[in-house]
């Protein structure tokens, strides 16, 4: 298949599906709140009419809020490129490997914190300010937990550790893996910026570190970073899923398109599985004080470096 | 080919010479003591850039450029360039080309002031003093260039000597420079001593393990101190926002640069880098260099300080670079160690030029605002627009954020990271895997920092008077900036062009060539190990991006064909409008990684409020927080405490003041060479 086809496809199922999973998660919130809650599709509905409606633009706001935007989320499609869907998915892979997804979210972030500083709100700044302590403080354990997993897979490219955990078997079930799953765990909850890390249901301004940024935006500019949010969110968990949970080998069809097909119904059932993970982690626990964040943090650098002294001294 | 290579080469220190000259002989005339010594600079620095690109592109290793033979026994000044001199020469031209052109509008300001053609006299003969140091062949040149590129630059420190703070920024520079030199010159009296030469070429593999380990050491303090390490670095803070702007590029973007040169050239050249223990010596270094220069990066609000901080988180990242290169090379991993020292180079040259960007940036911010405080500022991109689409582009590039140049040295290093923990005898492994972590933390540390920077100074509301008053800079300094940010896009997109001649440098140091990895169309990168193969293609990310760009914007556009768009003020809590007061300001936005790494910062805080009406309506509030400068407190007053303290009793003791005393000392010292001389030869 060819690197466009592929291409097409992962982009194509990633905008599609990035939303749903936000929906899925408000669902079972609401659920175990005991309402009915929104719609599963409810941000496809609001992306829409965000589209359509007026924006209101800061008059302080320089080039930069209006570029912001684009670059987020052509960004986060970039990475959605470089980390496959499923392993019959063959990237462009001599483009980049883990360690330029890993800097592609940080453009993004980037360019986010900026803007947050922009309009010269004093929301802005406070968001900008938090998101960039909790990213310095969540990358380390990041890249520890990825390190540890392309170790042993002998390549730092995200399909090369695909393939690695596909021959492994169920992965999951490996010391090793299990720790750095949990790191990398932490490390989404942090970035997608979801309770315990931050909440974002509420606007209040304990809790303002990603909407705060946002706070600015409306119309297309704001569908643009909702959706450019919900996609970075499924990219994490993505590469949560086909890193650790790889279900291909299950499968034995000879038709590759059908292989496809049934392997990316897998890796939609995976997706819904972690979703229902985060919602249940965001129903069970509390949001945390925003200096308690290292702690967690803290938690998630251990695991990973935990994963890391299980490779050295077993070596796999 | 060489005759040509030595022809340019000798051109280059020629011109840099006459523009000293020419600077002196117009000093009258500030226009002309300007304009005539940097245009002559600028043709000298392209004429070295030709001469080191021809020679990297050509077969020749060590090209023998000349030699001065006094009648005095020892000193003769030899000089050659061999290709890792010639990559050096290459950094260093590429940076004085750039400041040289915006030097031309930078130095307007100090007409009337200053004596222009003074600077320009000090600045080309330092910069032929770097010259010198990176072309010397023995060590007498070296250490002669080496001393007079210490002491010009600590001229150029002190130019706005009677500004406050800036002869201390001086002395402590002055102070710690003379310590690199005597470091140094132990270290060269070794050298001579167990090989009897003189030469830089020469090796010391028969001589003994302890001297090798001195050795070392010594190089280790001595390029240290130059390069800024830590506990070394605290020149460092002091010199950058005391020097003018220019200076402070080229300190930065090469004068550090030249100590790591040093480095390379005796430790790797020289003793050979055969024991693991200083690799190992030189990760740590490198790690907490890394990490505590970025993290006083970020609480830092003065922007030259800033980036003095920043420098010294980048030298740390270099030297995990030369640690990781050092410890693969004892190790006989000849590969890791190529792949490794490229990275450190290529770092070195993005650095060099990155900061070299930034620091006029800050030039230029200053040569409009007259501050260096973020807190005064704000709001500066609708000003300077293009000054602030360089130093967007310079702060994206030293965060390492892609597309830019600092991005791609960042991969190689952490690919060298992670190949070396896939090879490495197992207790290196820990290490390593702290050293990444250290590097990720350092880099969002970064990427914090100049989100502050850009954020805080280019965005937003101005903050004073002068931030709402800045003009666009004079063109020659636009040009200046715009060809490093083009430069550091440009090696962003297309790094195998560089890498290509980095190999040919690489090969001379480690005897191992990254040639066969380098494959594909010209402008992929694969790893050196070819079962595994990771690669980065800059260029492609960067098209399909422009790509994804253009269609996400049109689909947006036709899905929002009818969407208006309407300017209004700020969201402001339904107060009487925003003020540049409400926004965040830079001390606000480091504050929460402040509290958090309270135990490393021990900030002090100043907290005064005079009472008014009522306590709910204060007549005015201050309030000040300083960072606890910690090396200084804990390391150099009880050292400088206790040595003046030593010579003061000292004094006391054996300088009274009596001149019989003195005959008597005099007397003495004649009697112990005497008998010296009589025992001993």
């Amino acid at each position: 298949m060819g690197y466009l086809m592929a291409g097409i496809i992962q982009l194509a199922v990633i905008i599609v599906l990035a939303p749903l999973v936000n929906g899925i998660i408000k669902k079972i919130k609401a659920l175990s709140q005991k309402r009915k809650g929104a719609p599963l599709l409810q941000l496809y509905y609001d992306l829409y009419k965000l589209m359509k409606k007026d924006m209101v633009i800061s008059e302080t706001a320089s080039w930069i809020f209006r570029v912001t935007p684009y670059i987020v989320m052509s960004s986060v499609l970039l990475a959605a490129l470089l980390i496959p869907l499923s392993i019959q998915l063959q990237p462009i892979r001599f483009m980049g490997d883990v360690i330029l997804v890993v800097y592609l979210l940080a453009l993004g972030r980037f360019f986010m914190a900026l803007t947050g500083l922009d309009t010269a709100s004093t929301f802005g700044g406070m968001g900008s300010s938090r998101e960039m302590m909790i990213s310095s403080l969540i990358e380390p354990s990041l890249l520890v937990a990825v390190f540890t997993v392309g170790l042993l897979a002998g390549s730092t490219s995200v399909y090369d550790m695909m393939q690695n955990s596909t021959l492994t078997g169920l992965a999951i079930f490996q010391p090793v893996y299990i720790l750095t799953f949990l790191a990398l765990f932490i490390v989404l909850i942090a970035e997608t910026a979801r309770i315990p890390v931050d909440d974002p249901a509420t606007h209040l301004e304990l809790t303002m570190v990603h909407e705060a940024m946002l706070l600015e935006y409306s119309g297309r500019y704001l569908a643009l970073m909702e959706l450019s949010a919900a996609i970075k969110q499924l990219l994490l968990i993505t590469i949560l899923v086909n890193l650790f949970i790889p279900l291909d080998e299950f499968f034995h069809i000879v038709n590759p398109i059908m292989m496809l097909g049934v392997s990316l119904l897998g890796y939609l059932v995976k997706v819904v599985a972690i979703a229902v993970l985060i919602a249940i982690v965001e129903i069970k626990t509390v949001k945390l004080r925003l200096f308690s964040v290292p702690n967690l943090a803290a938690l998630s650098f251990i695991l990973a470096l935990l994963g890391f002294f299980q490779y050295w001294i077993i070596g796999r | 080919m060489s005759s040509t290579i030595s022809g340019l080469t000798f051109l280059m220190l020629a011109l840099y010479g006459l523009a000293a000259v020419a600077a002196l002989v117009f000093y009258r005339h500030p226009k002309l003591a300007n304009v005539i010594p940097n245009i002559i600079t600028i043709v000298a620095a392209f004429t070295g850039t030709t001469a080191s690109i021809i020679h990297l592109l050509s077969d020749a290793n060590r090209i023998y450029l000349g030699n001065l033979i006094t009648s005095v026994p020892y000193l003769s000044f030899e000089l050659s360039m061999d290709r890792l001199s010639a990559f050096f020469i290459l950094v260093l031209s590429i940076l004085t080309l750039a400041v040289s052109i915006y030097s031309i509008g930078y130095l307007t300001h100090y007409y009337q002031r200053r004596n222009v053609g003074l600077f320009n006299f000090l600045v080309n003969l330092f910069i032929l003093a770097m010259a010198g140091v990176l072309l010397s062949e023995n060590m007498i040149a070296f250490l002669l260039s080496w001393e007079l590129m210490s002491l010009l630059s600590y001229f150029l420190v002190i130019y706005e000597a009677e500004e406050a703070g800036n002869q201390r920024a001086g002395l402590i520079y002055l102070i710690m420079t003379h310590l690199a030199g005597a470091f140094l010159f132990i270290a060269m009296g070794l050298i001579y001593k167990s090989c009897g030469s003189l030469a830089l070429s020469s090796t010391l593999a028969g001589a003994p393990v302890w001297v090798k380990n001195l050795l070392f050491c010594c190089f280790l303090i001595a390029f240290g101190t130059k390069a800024g390490i830590i506990p070394l670095h605290i020149w460092l803070p002091y010199a950058h926002p005391a020097a003018p702007s220019n200076v402070s590029a080229y300190m930065s973007g090469i004068m550090l640069k030249i100590a790591i040169y040093g480095f390379i050239r005796f430790v790797f050249g020289m003793l050979g880098a055969e024991f693991q223990w200083w690799g190992t010596a030189l990760l740590i270094i490198g790690l907490f260099t890394t990490i505590l220069g970025a993290a006083y990066t970020l609480v830092e609000h003065n922007i030259k300080r800033l980036l003095a901080y920043c420098s010294i988180e980048n030298i740390g990242i270099i030297l995990i670079g030369l640690g990781v290169a050092c410890l693969a090379f004892s190790t006989g991993q000849l590969l890791i160690s190529a792949l490794a020292l490229t990275a450190t180079l290529f770092h070195l040259l993005n650095h060099t030029v990155v900061k070299g960007l930034l620091f006029m940036g800050a030039g230029a911010v200053l040569h409009t605002t007259h501050t260096k405080d973020m807190e005064n500022l704000g709001g500066l991109l609708k000003r300077m627009p293009i000054t602030g689409v360089f130093m967007l582009m310079g702060s994206l590039a030293i965060s390492a954020i892609p597309p830019f140049n600092g991005f791609v040295s960042e991969w190689l290093t952490l690919q060298a990271l992670f190949v070396y923990i896939a090879n490495a005898t197992s207790g290196i492994k820990v290490l390593l895997i702290m050293t990444l972590a250290a590097l990720a933390m350092a880099g969002s540390f970064a990427a914090a920092s100049f989100v502050k920077f850009f954020g805080i100074s280019f965005l937003g509301l101005p903050r004073s008077e002068n931030a709402a008053k800045a003009k666009e800079v004079p063109q020659t300094m636009l040009w200046g900036m715009g060809l490093l940010a083009g430069l550091s896009l440009l090696l962003g997109i297309l790094p195998l062009v560089m890498v290509r001649l980095l190999d040919q440098v690489v090969v001379g140091v480690t005897g191992a060539t990254l040639s066969s990895s380098l494959r594909g169309s010209s402008f992929m990168m694969y790893y050196p190990v070819t079962v595994m193969k990771n690669s980065l293609t800059p260029s492609t990310v960067l098209i399909i991006g422009i790509i994804l760009v253009i269609t996400v914007w049109l689909i947006v556009r036709i899905l929002s064909w009818h969407g208006k768009e309407r300017e209004y003020g700020t969201w402001d809590c339904g107060f009487n409008g925003l003020n540049a007061r409400m926004q965040y300001s830079a001390t606000g936005f480091s504050k929460p990684l402040r509290i958090i790494f309270r135990a490393l910062y021990r900030p002090n805080r100043e907290f005064e409020v005079e009472p008014g009406v009522s306590v709910y309506f204060p007549k005015s509030v201050h309030y000040d927080t300083t960072t606890e400068p910690v090396f200084e407190k804990y390391l150099y007053l009880p050292i400088s405490g206790a040595l003046t303290g030593f010579a003061r009793k000292f004094r006391m003791i054996v300088q009274t003041g009596s001149i019989h005393r003195y005959l008597i000392y005099i007397l003495v010292t004649i009697l112990l060479l005497l008998l010296y001389f009589r025992c001993f030869s």
